[in-house]
């Protein structure tokens, strides 16, 4: 796309967004949002949890966004340029004002890069953005980033790259900052009662397309059960994270509906493939054809989801057609287990979290489980399940059930830290696999890049050292009076939704 | 037997055979617990994914759900029955264990004084002063879910609650004269702690444990709740409950029974516990 | 008495540093919050750098004495994952743990002790069996059930009462019930059986004898001898309301300690499960301290450890 075309495009979408939003301007004056817990600050730059996410998005701009349907799109950036393998270029607007009137220019922007990718200030997103080597402002409106090496992800992490004020940061410091964040979006901060709720009010000033609703409350109910029960009390307008259920408890609704979409996050289970019995082919063969996905979606996810053939989704650049992955078979696995003798009759350790979807992985349990495996579920809170996971193949589990978003919609982001030798991740030990992941984060080239991770999808459907599950979807419960199209990278923009009364 | 009961029965209706229904239950569960393999009609983790959330009596493939079936097709029945044998281990397990070890050293230091009772009191102190709750999900996370480490989680929390009541009540008889005399007659402090101490103070132990019973099988069920209670798909009362909660609008028997037979075994236990009490303290006889 | 005081006071000291310790040591027994802090494409790389920065790269022994050398300034430390200090979240979150801990309270005394005094006094009567069944009810239901079956008819179903979440004093109505009925049944029972023994007593025969009227003798001498086991009891409820409410904090999305406290540890954020801890373990020393006291003013027969 051409700079002028994208500034064309921003200037559409801007427009279609103001559209969707203008009417809708309704009789709402506060939005209640129920998240799962409060956000654990809103510095956008010092912490990585969805619920923080979910709340600083709204106070915050970022240099470029993705559209409803998942393409990358201006927004402070209007247009950019690659000027060589390593440095790109980006115009930025010149009529954005932060939340205390003063004007957002290229210093913001290079002092929101050189503030994140500061070793020194030990951000946890700092592995998102440390390819970037330095920012430099070209003139107020005018930035350069340069990256070590050709960096194809760039524009995809920038997404998350939210633009803070040089002034104000520098003025009151870190922990002032987080305690009353100032950004440019379409909500400004207006309180956090710790522990009650986040309190936001709208950006009138703003300059894009305005937020529906003057004032907008975030809180934080742990309980599932409970923000369902809040949605059809009417003391909530959305909640987030739902399952398929709890989505179907809602039909008969008066006043709530299910607002689903498809993400970029996909379900997998990995093998550790420097073990018995998966260290055999046959038997990762076996285990991939003893789970049925289709029947884990039919019935237990409520048909919502999408099996995949490969360990991505189509809503992730690297995502390739027509991969031919091992079908659903249980005589085939039957066999193949049989075929490798008692080897297969181990016992297999399934590692996973209540935060995951303890009905799919009793599911996968006892499909391997009929197949012939022994497999046993091996539940550990969060935390020790994540250490474990990326312990490498000596002492991680040999099963390990997963739902992977690097909300960056980008193979990189998925295949590398899961199949390559240098990830923690990876219980795979492949020098081919290795090559081709490298060599497609090493250019900028598309089409070598899908040609590398299309080879890459077809030793996973051959070698499985993963199987690839389904495309997850994300459930929010929502009032029947709000429209809001769910986005494949789980982001809740307000000023994208509407209200009619 | 009830407080109630507790109070009517051994002055009146000492004969009726209606008292004795708490007990009848537990004997119930327990014989239900040893019996599960043989009286389920289904294996409990036999999932049928086409008999999600049938209601009692459905009938689905080679299943017969007379109670209905859970979340992935599992006969309730079954998982019913199972469940009855894991909530009824954890429970036994944790209290015996916290039982015995808290009363002993509860004994020892009120018996004994001096810096036995400083260490084993300081002790008490430092674990009484912890919500058991947070202890006990602290340690889960530590040792991960699952059965044994459950038991050993509750133990671990709950033996000073013994540990501080055996210590009063022990503070108490020891000074009374028949208990100073059998000392001063030369009696070993073991027997004079196990032949005159305990029978005085086991009433109030007892009291506890019973308590303490039916608090396990809660217990156990809340860990369940936050995701570190026994592993799935192994079927505890609580962890049935904990699930089928979530269908409490939709698919009422998911949560109903597993539910109805957590509180029934546990309102039993604690009706039994008071009659073992007046049954046990010599000043109630 | 004041080298019986100092003593104690001294043995109070003893148990909380205990308290620390473990706490301290049991926590980190399974690593640290930095995996839980990243995202998922945080290479090995990324992580040490993170863990080194927040600290958590050095000998367990130097954490150690660096929260001792901060604890005795009274720095409780900052939360790795919120980035603000303990205090302030403590701060935020115990007038919401005092609101449930008092209406929680209300509910159990309020019930519990007249029912108990009921079943002591009318042993037979059918109102003290529907009213002992009644109890053991109430307090046979795991919370996370009876909390949302009330969400669902009183606030879904009728309307009456908000869902959860805070707000004016309706808010506080449904959780205090949930918690409050689990220590009525342990009220009523001790205010029972702890009347059932002073009944017993000769001294209470004896006055019957002598015609003295069961209210007075009620007022006079029953109340307090059979409050030492009550008070104890109490002191015992009031700790565990205070930071074990979780699950009833969990349901009715109350911001109580109890909730940020298991978050906290199923985040691995240290600082706020020991600073909560050690807030609990203080108030849990100080009421057992007293209860102490009380028990040797109520019960001359005791004889305080240390006072010999």
């Amino acid at each position: 796309m051409s700079r002028v075309s994208k500034a064309v495009a921003a200037v559409l979408v801007a427009t279609a967004l103001g559209l969707a939003a203008g009417p809708a301007l309704a009789a709402k004056d506060r939005f209640v949002v129920d998240l799962v817990n409060e956000p654990s600050s809103l510095d956008p730059q010092v912490q990585w949890n969805p619920d923080s996410y979910y709340v600083y998005r709204n106070i915050f701009d970022n240099l470029v966004t993705r559209d409803d349907k998942g393409e990358i799109i201006p927004q402070v950036a209007t247009a950019w340029k690659q000027v060589s393998d390593t440095e790109i270029e980006f115009d930025l607007r010149s009529d954005i004002a932060f939340h205390d009137g003063s004007k957002l220019t290229a210093d913001d922007v290079v002092y929101s890069v050189k503030r994140i990718t500061d070793p020194k200030f030990a951000s946890p997103q700092l592995g998102q953005f440390d390819k970037i080597t330095d920012a430099i402002a070209l003139s107020p409106t005018k930035v350069k980033l340069v990256t070590a090496g050709p960096y194809p992800a760039l524009l995809a992490q920038l997404v998350k790259l939210s633009i803070v004020p040089k002034a104000v940061v520098e003025a009151v410091g870190k922990d002032a900052f987080n305690l009353k964040p100032i950004g440019s979006g379409p909500y400004k901060f207006e309180s956090w009662q710790r522990g009650v709720n986040v309190q936001l009010t709208r950006n009138d000033a703003y300059w894009g397309a305005k937020a529906p609703f003057p004032a907008v409350t975030f809180r934080a109910v742990p309980d599932a059960a409970t923000r369902l029960a809040n949605l059809q009390a009417g003391s909530s307008d959305l909640v987030v994270t739902l399952d398929a259920d709890q989505a179907a408890q809602l039909k008969g609704s008066p006043k709530a509906q299910a607002l689903i979409g498809l993400t970029e996050r996909v379900a997998y289970v990995r093998l550790n493939t420097t073990k018995p019995p998966f260290d055999n082919p046959k038997l990762r063969l076996a285990a991939a054809h003893a789970l049925d996905k289709q029947a884990m979606i039919d019935g237990l996810l409520g048909g919502h989801d999408k099996p995949v053939p490969e360990l991505l989704t189509p809503a992730i650049f690297g995502w390739v057609d027509g991969i031919k992955a091992p079908e659903h078979d249980l005589a085939k696995a039957k066999a193949l287990i049989a075929e490798a003798g008692p080897a297969a009759k181990a016992e297999i350790d399934l590692a996973t979290a209540p935060v995951f979807d303890q009905r799919i992985v009793q599911a996968i349990q006892q499909m391997l489980t009929e197949a012939g495996f022994n497999v046993k579920i091996a539940m550990s809170d969060m935390a020790t399940y994540l250490k474990r996971a990326q312990a490498g193949p000596e002492t991680t589990s040999l099963l390990s059930f997963g739902r992977w978003s690097c909300a960056c919609q980008d193979a990189d982001g998925v295949l590398f830290p899961l199949l390559h030798k240098s990830s923690g991740w990876s219980a795979y030990r492949n020098p081919k696999m290795d090559a081709l992941l490298e060599e497609a984060r090493a250019t900028l080239d598309t089409n070598k890049r899908l040609a590398a991770y299309k080879q890459v999808h077809e030793i996973v459907a051959a070698d499985v050292p993963v199987v690839p599950l389904y495309q997850a979807v994300v459930i929010y419960g929502a009032a029947k009076n709000l429209t809001f199209q769910p986005t494949p990278n789980e982001s809740m923009f307000i000023n994208r939704m509407s209200w009619k009364d | 037997m009830s407080v109630a009961a507790a109070t009517s029965v051994p002055r009146r209706k000492r004969s009726s055979p209606w008292r004795w229904w708490p007990v009848g239950i537990i004997a119930l569960v327990v014989l239900v617990a040893i019996l599960a393999p043989w009286l389920a009609p289904y294996d409990p983790n036999q999932q049928n994914l086409l008999g999600r959330l049938k209601p009692p009596g459905t009938v689905s493939r080679s299943f017969h759900y007379w109670l209905g079936s859970d979340e992935l097709g599992r006969d309730l029945l079954s998982r019913v029955i199972h469940g009855a044998r894991i909530s009824l281990i954890v429970a036994f397990a944790s209290v015996i264990l916290s039982g015995v070890v808290g009363t002993t050293l509860g004994m020892i230091a009120g018996y004994r004084r001096g810096w036995v009772e400083i260490a084993v009191m300081r002790v008490v102190d430092v674990f009484l002063s912890i919500p058991a709750i947070l202890l006990a999900i602290i340690t889960v996370a530590v040792l991960g879910p699952g059965i044994a480490n459950v038991i050993m989680v509750l133990a671990l929390t709950r033996w000073p609650r013994y540990a501080r009541i055996a210590y009063s009540q022990t503070l108490s008889v020891a000074n009374m004269p028949y208990v100073r005399l059998a000392a001063l007659m030369g009696a070993s402090a073991p027997r004079v702690l196990f032949r005159h101490v305990l029978p005085n103070i086991i009433g109030a132990v007892s009291v506890v444990a019973t308590l303490e019973f039916g608090l396990m099988i809660l217990f156990e069920a809340g860990l369940s709740f936050l995701g570190l209670g026994v592993q799935p798909p192994t079927a505890s009362w609580g962890a049935m409950l904990s699930t089928g909660r979530n269908y409490v609008a939709t698919a009422w028997w998911v949560a109903t029974l597993p539910g109805a037979c957590l509180f029934v075994l546990v309102l039993a236990v604690n009706l039994t516990g008071d009659a073992v009490r007046d049954r046990l303290d010599p000043r109630h006889r | 008495m004041p080298g019986f005081l100092l003593r104690r006071l001294g043995q109070a000291l003893v148990t909380i540093l205990g308290v620390v310790t473990l706490i301290f040591f049991v926590q980190r027994l399974t690593g640290d919050p930095t995996y839980l802090l990243v995202p998922e494409t945080a290479t090995q790389a990324d992580i040490a750098a993170l863990r080194h920065q927040l600290g958590f790269d050095r000998p367990l022994a130097v954490q150690y004495f660096d929260f001792l050398g901060e604890l005795v300034r009274f720095d409780l430390g900052q939360s790795v994952v919120q980035r603000v200090p303990v205090t302030t979240i403590i701060a935020s979150r115990l007038p919401y743990t005092l609101m449930l801990a008092a209406g929680a309270l209300i509910v159990a005394c309020g019930i519990g002790m007249p029912i108990g005094i009921l079943l002591a006094i009318f042993r037979n009567s059918p109102a003290a069996k529907a009213a002992a069944g009644f109890v053991l009810a109430a307090q046979s239901m795991p919370t996370f059930w009876s909390g949302i079956l009330m969400i669902l008819v009183f606030s879904v179903l009728l309307g009456w009462l908000p869902p959860s979440s805070t707000g004016d004093l309706s808010h506080l109505v449904m959780p205090s019930f949930a918690l409050g009925l689990l220590s009525m049944a342990t009220f009523a029972r001790i205010t029972r059986s702890a009347l059932l023994d002073e009944l017993s007593k000769n001294y209470v025969r004896t006055a019957r004898s002598r015609g003295v009227r069961s209210g007075r003798l009620l007022i006079r001498h029953l109340a307090r001898n059979a409050s030492i086991p009550v008070i104890t009891v109490a002191a015992l409820e009031i700790s565990n309301l205070l930071a074990g409410a979780v699950i009833v904090e969990t349901v009715f999305a109350w911001p109580g300690l109890g909730q940020v406290t298991v978050q906290a540890i199923l985040a691995r954020d240290f600082m706020i499960v020991q600073g909560v801890v050690l807030l609990g373990a203080f108030v849990t020393v100080l009421l057992n301290l007293l209860s102490d006291l009380l028990y040797s003013l109520v019960d001359p027969r005791i004889v305080l450890e240390g006072a010999r």
